[in-house]
């Protein structure tokens, strides 16, 4: 076997060949908004001009900031309910007995039912939106982090009670640690699953943000607007991943791979 | 210090019989027997890491402050030697000094598993002593290290116990050599389930060899 061509020595794809089927598609889009000549396909420059109009008026980032903030609120609610129902049903045999049940009723539940429910039991209220998406995200980090919970080192765990750790020394410095993977596996798929939650939400009962945008757009058949917002939103949640969540990552494993000092 | 009045300690089926023994201050036990026979279920037991051993099982524990040396060195990985000394009440100043102790100086900001396996057992050792352990209880020390590195840890551990006279040491081993440099007492395990076949002072170094030998035999026989 030529080294190279091995399963085990795949070596990485050149660079260009990230930037082919991307910019391919993009052609391909402007070349036929520009034959049919349709309102209801728009091409790039014209969502570009609706992007920086509708940039120039504040709403983007009203509507922006308003989907953000949700956004936001409900992944914070989400990770927090989702790690400590997950550390619990990992740590407890019974309570995962007790709880499973219901974790895969959740699991099952469509989103668009609770939205429904949580407006038709609370009202057109910030509360109901933001619970509805909570109850969505819950089940799916209950279920990764309970995982790492399950696989905590029971090494680790004889070593923090011999030598008398906290019950927050063992959260913080033995778990948590350990759990970061799970956390962080939660946390990507968490927030895409999220904010595509929150824009049904939005559409369905807020007067503001993204969905509520796309929900005007939708009534005049306004594609380019539809476009603009959509691609906005798929831009933040970018620098999200590249500003806040690839660094945090960087970081925490720093320890994983350490140089050997001395052998 | 501890009386042990330990039932009996199964998994699926019995490892630990009855074992009744007690500890003092000064003691130097070598906890010796064949492999595999409950020597690490003993030493949980007696820990409390063994939470299904009852407290009144081993008396006098709450007033024991323990420092366990783990075969492996179970050091958080994810913090450094320093940290993993603050971790369990060590001064910034005493985890420096402690690490001096053992003959890790200037290794404090280094992670557990940037080091070779020996210089991460003394940094655990250095750990134990953070507690400041009056028992001191070591699950073969001396495993997998190769002689010189093994015998120097030796002097280390006896180094330690002779600056502190009431501290007590139970160090599990399989080497009767181990035993005539550091135990004063020696504690043989053997039969199904457990039992101690043997509890008694250490006289003579040659006896020990003697003794051990007679007590494997006996094993041999018995089974």
């Amino acid at each position: 076997m030529t080294p190279g061509t091995g399963p085990l020595r795949r070596s990485r794809p050149p660079v260009w060949s990230y930037w082919v089927v991307l910019p391919a598609i993009m052609v391909l889009w402007a070349v036929v908004a520009g034959l049919i000549q349709s309102p209801l396909l728009p091409a790039p420059a014209e969502v570009l001009d609706t992007l920086v109009r509708e940039a120039g008026s504040g709403e983007l980032w009203h509507h922006l900031g308003a989907t953000l903030r949700r956004v936001v609120l409900a992944f914070a609610l989400a990770m927090t309910l989702g790690a400590l129902i997950g550390i619990a049903m990992g740590r407890s045999a019974l309570t995962n007995a007790l709880f499973d049940p219901l974790l895969v009723l959740l699991l099952n539940l469509p989103a668009l039912v609770t939205i429904i429910l949580m407006y038709v039991w609370f009202g057109l209220v910030e509360v109901a939106a933001v619970m509805a998406v909570v109850i969505n995200k819950v089940p799916n980090v209950a279920v990764t982090v309970r995982e790492g919970a399950r696989s905590l080192d029971f090494r680790l765990e004889q070593m923090a009670t011999v030598y008398r750790f906290s019950r927050w020394q063992r959260f913080r410095e033995v778990w948590v640690p350990q759990l970061f993977p799970y956390l962080m596996a939660a946390t990507r798929g968490g927030l895409a699953l999220i904010w595509k939650i929150v824009l049904v939400v939005e559409l369905l009962g807020r007067s503001s943000g993204v969905g509520f945008q796309l929900h005007m757009a939708f009534q005049v058949f306004d594609v380019a607007a539809i476009l603009a917002y959509s691609l906005a939103f798929i831009a933040v949640v970018q620098l999200i991943e590249l500003g806040i969540l690839q660094p945090l990552e960087r970081r925490s494993s720093r320890w994983r791979q350490p140089e050997a000092a001395h052998a | 210090m501890l009386e042990l009045r330990i039932a009996g300690r199964d998994f699926g089926q019995p490892v630990l019989g009855e074992i009744f023994a007690t500890v003092e201050r000064g003691d130097r036990i070598c906890l010796l027997g064949p492999s595999g026979i409950g020597k690490t279920t003993l030493l949980n037991a007696i820990s409390g890491i063994d939470q299904s051993v009852p407290k009144e099982a081993v008396l006098g524990r709450d007033k024991v402050r323990v420092g366990y040396l783990f075969q492996e060195h179970r050091l958080l990985p994810w913090r450094t030697l320093s940290a993993n000394l603050r971790l369990v009440g060590a001064s910034s100043q005493q985890a420096d000094d402690l690490l001096g102790q053992v003959g890790l100086t200037g290794y404090g900001h280094y992670l557990p598993d940037q080091l070779s396996l020996g210089m991460a057992r003394r940094a655990a050792l250095a750990r134990c002593l953070a507690v400041e352990p009056n028992l001191l209880l070591l699950d073969e020390p001396f495993a997998s290290l190769d002689p010189v590195m093994a015998g120097e840890l030796k002097k280390r551990i006896v180094g330690i116990l002779d600056a502190h006279p009431d501290m007590a040491m139970i160090c599990v081993t399989h080497d009767g050599a181990d035993a005539e440099i550091l135990a004063n007492r020696l504690w043989y395990l053997a039969g199904s389930p457990a039992r101690l076949q043997w509890d008694d002072a250490v006289g003579e170094p040659r006896s020990i060899k003697e003794l051990l030998g007679k007590l494997r035999n006996l094993d041999l026989a018995g089974s």
